[in-house]
């Protein structure tokens, strides 16, 4: 099942599906105060076009009485077809629908209108907190079948590798920056040359290719920008470390 | 036991080539930088050196046709990333004996690295 959440560094993405112009602005003002993104659709198709273009929200917030679907059948269709691991509030007025429990259990849980913020901020935060723990995309930014490949499987070995990245691609990354400065672009293509195997080890994609480029082709120009990216991915994967395991202390 | 040299400067492909190489049986001796290789070559003789190209202070050009002048038999494997193709014939032309990309499969370092032991 792909996992479509991608933004909580950013602060996260709320998908609203709602056709109440007042309510729309209630939670557009809540939104607001909490810095969440914020993207409203009008049915719960046009979300569904949307997931199908993007791919990205961390929750969708809908209406039980969106047309043509309504939310439950709309959370169903996004999690069974899509195969989004999507967490679904589903927004009901001061009477619900009654359901049955098969379908309630299409949604994580039900939010009562009119929006108001102490409620409707809790709920919402309360899902957001859960989100590390049942997300696979917690991992997105890394992998470890390498490490575990190469180490036999020797856990305190993969664990002192990911130590070693995050110390030793931290200090190269200040280099980086040092080089910059002193527009030094032989060096900064050695120093990118050097650390591409450690984001290759971790298999992340981006900090390869950011190195490849900054190591071949990036003209100087580029460099700033280039080396700017790496620094947010390598900090993404520091704070996914981090969070996944907190023993080995790589925040420092 | 045979005596591997690594010239290499990434932290981590150190410790995975240590991890890998010990665990296969083979003493192994790790230079981070040309400097510090170039002492070891000084000092000892090596069944066979794996080196990157791209080094500190003493490029892997540089060693090579140091290791080629004074231990022509010692096998040489390189260490290269996939955009290194042109140096990578460089060194072929230098005599280097292999190369493996890193970050290398274990398998397939056990094997190269088997094959040449075996060879010397």
């Amino acid at each position: 099942m792909k996992n479509p959440n991608a933004s909580l560094q950013a602060g996260p993405t709320i998908l609203l599906v709602e056709s109440n112009i007042t309510e729309k602005e209630n939670f557009a003002h809540i939104a607001l105060q909490q810095g969440w993104q914020l993207v409203i659709c009008n049915s719960g198709i046009d979300a569904i076009h949307w997931f199908n273009k993007t791919n990205k929200a961390d929750i969708l917030v809908i209406e039980e009485n969106s047309t043509p679907l309504n939310g439950y059948q709309t959370a169903d269709y996004i999690k069974t077809e899509l195969g989004l691991m999507l967490p679904v509030l589903i927004t009901v007025g001061t009477v619900p629908t009654p359901q049955e429990l098969r379908v309630i259990t299409y949604a994580e849980g039900v939010i009562k209108k009119p929006f108001i913020k102490s409620t409707s901020v809790l709920q919402i935060n309360e899902i957001l907190k859960r989100l590390p723990e049942k997300s696979p995309a917690q991992t997105d930014c890394y992998s470890l079948n390498y490490l575990r490949d190469i180490f036999d499987g020797h856990e305190e070995s993969v664990f002192e590798s990911l130590k070693l990245f995050s110390t030793s691609v931290n200090t190269e990354l200040e280099q980086l920056n040092i080089e910059l400065q002193d527009k030094d672009f032989n060096r900064i293509r050695e120093i990118a040359h050097s650390i591409k195997p450690s984001f290759e080890m971790l298999e992340n994609e981006t900090g390869r290719s950011i190195c490849h480029l900054l190591n071949s082709e990036a003209e100087e120009t580029k460099m700033p920008g280039l080396i700017h990216d790496l620094q947010l991915e390598f900090a993404s994967i520091k704070k996914q470390l981090t969070r996944d395991f907190p023993d080995l202390k790589i925040g420092g | 036991m045979k005596r591997i040299l690594v010239i290499e400067d990434n932290p981590m492909v150190i410790k995975s080539l240590e991890f890998k190489l010990t665990k296969d049986g083979h003493e192994v001796l790790i230079a981070k930088d040309g400097r510090e290789a170039m002492k070891f070559l000084k000092e000892a003789n090596f069944d066979l050196i794996l080196t990157d190209l791209m080094l500190p202070f003493v490029t892997g050009k540089e060693l090579i046709s140091y290791i080629k002048k004074n231990s022509p038999k010692t096998p040489i494997i390189v260490l290269s990333t996939s955009t290194q193709e042109n140096i990578i014939m460089d060194a072929f032309n230098m005599g280097v004996d292999d190369f493996i990309t890193k970050p290398f499969s274990p398998n397939e370092l056990s094997l190269r690295v088997k094959r040449f032991l075996n060879k010397a």
